[in-house]
């Protein structure tokens, strides 16, 4: 799967730095319209996936939906900003790099780079504050 | 290597073959497909961890694989970094992507995912934390993108 999916990534263009930024720029389409044939058909897909109930080699189907949790708004503006200016992610990265582009490997190093370090950060965290509950 | 596939494929050919690929992962080894977590996982045997999810390692591999094999087979080429490329010199456009990257990979870790993982498995799994998280990325990315347009008169 994961190969099928690096293919497609790359053969969309997406790993070229012009589409996503002129995409951002709200300039060009293709990104949104991928983006949404994409979450379209995986909608449909997993619907469809539902009403069977079971994976094929995984016993029954468990689609993970989570509540928004703050750290979604923080995580997500800090990936924007590096989005916005690289006009790049995890997985186009990969794709501008298998098409030529070693800048994607830069990239990459830092989000490796990024990735751990946001787990000293998380791991130095200090606990939640209890909530009025744990303290009764 | 033969010019097989075009420049850039439709996107209503790339579109639904990854959403094809996000339903498979589900319906086959109810897993959600994402890239930050797969990279994650490398970060993890880099770091001598146990491995939470070892097939993200090679669903990574896969990845890379497949992307080398698009390429090969024509997929389109870029060279340079586009704009940035033309407003910096090379060893400040390397500086700058490390920290693109470190932002991309930080800010994906705490959202927990990133546009592959929130923005196409959790939205179309209709998960409310995905719609945020990839609402915010999109919006952070083109006011961001905007701004430093603006920023460069254009240049960038």
């Amino acid at each position: 799967m994961g190969c099928a999916f690096g293919f497609f990534l790359t053969a969309s263009g997406l790993g070229n730095y012009r589409t996503i930024h002129d995409g951002l720029l709200l300039r060009d389409s293709y990104m949104y319209l991928m983006m949404a044939a994409t979450v379209g058909t995986a909608a449909i897909g997993i619907a469809a996936l539902k009403r069977r109930g079971r994976t094929l080699f995984a016993g029954p189907l468990e689609v993970p939906r989570h509540p928004v949790r703050r750290e979604a708004f923080y995580g997500g503006a800090v990936f924007g900003v590096g989005f916005g200016v690289g006009a790049t992610c995890p997985g186009i990265t990969v794709a501008a790099i298998a098409t030529g582009n070693w800048y994607g490997a830069v990239v990459l190093a830092g989000i490796l780079g990024g990735l751990w370090l946001r787990g000293i950060v998380a791991d130095r965290a200090p606990p939640r504050v209890a909530t009025v509950r744990d303290l009764l | 290597m033969p010019q097989v596939l075009p420049e850039q494929l439709p996107w209503w050919v790339a579109g639904p073959a990854i959403g094809l690929c996000v339903v498979a992962l589900y319906g086959l080894a109810n897993v959600k497909l994402g890239v930050s977590g797969g990279w994650l996982q490398v970060v993890l045997v880099a770091q001598r961890r146990p491995v939470t999810e070892p097939w993200r390692l090679w669903f990574t591999g896969g990845l890379v694989g497949g992307a080398l094999l698009a390429a090969a087979l024509g997929a389109g080429r870029a060279v340079g970094y586009g704009n940035l490329s033309a407003v910096m010199s090379p060893g400040l456009l390397v500086g700058l992507l490390l920290l693109v990257g470190v932002a991309i990979g930080y800010g994906a870790r705490w959202a927990g995912g990133c546009t592959s993982g929130h923005g196409i498995s959790g939205c179309s799994a209709g998960s409310p934390e995905s719609f945020a998280a990839t609402a915010t990325f999109f919006g952070v990315a083109i006011a961001v993108t905007f701004a430093v347009h603006l920023l460069t008169g254009g240049a960038v």
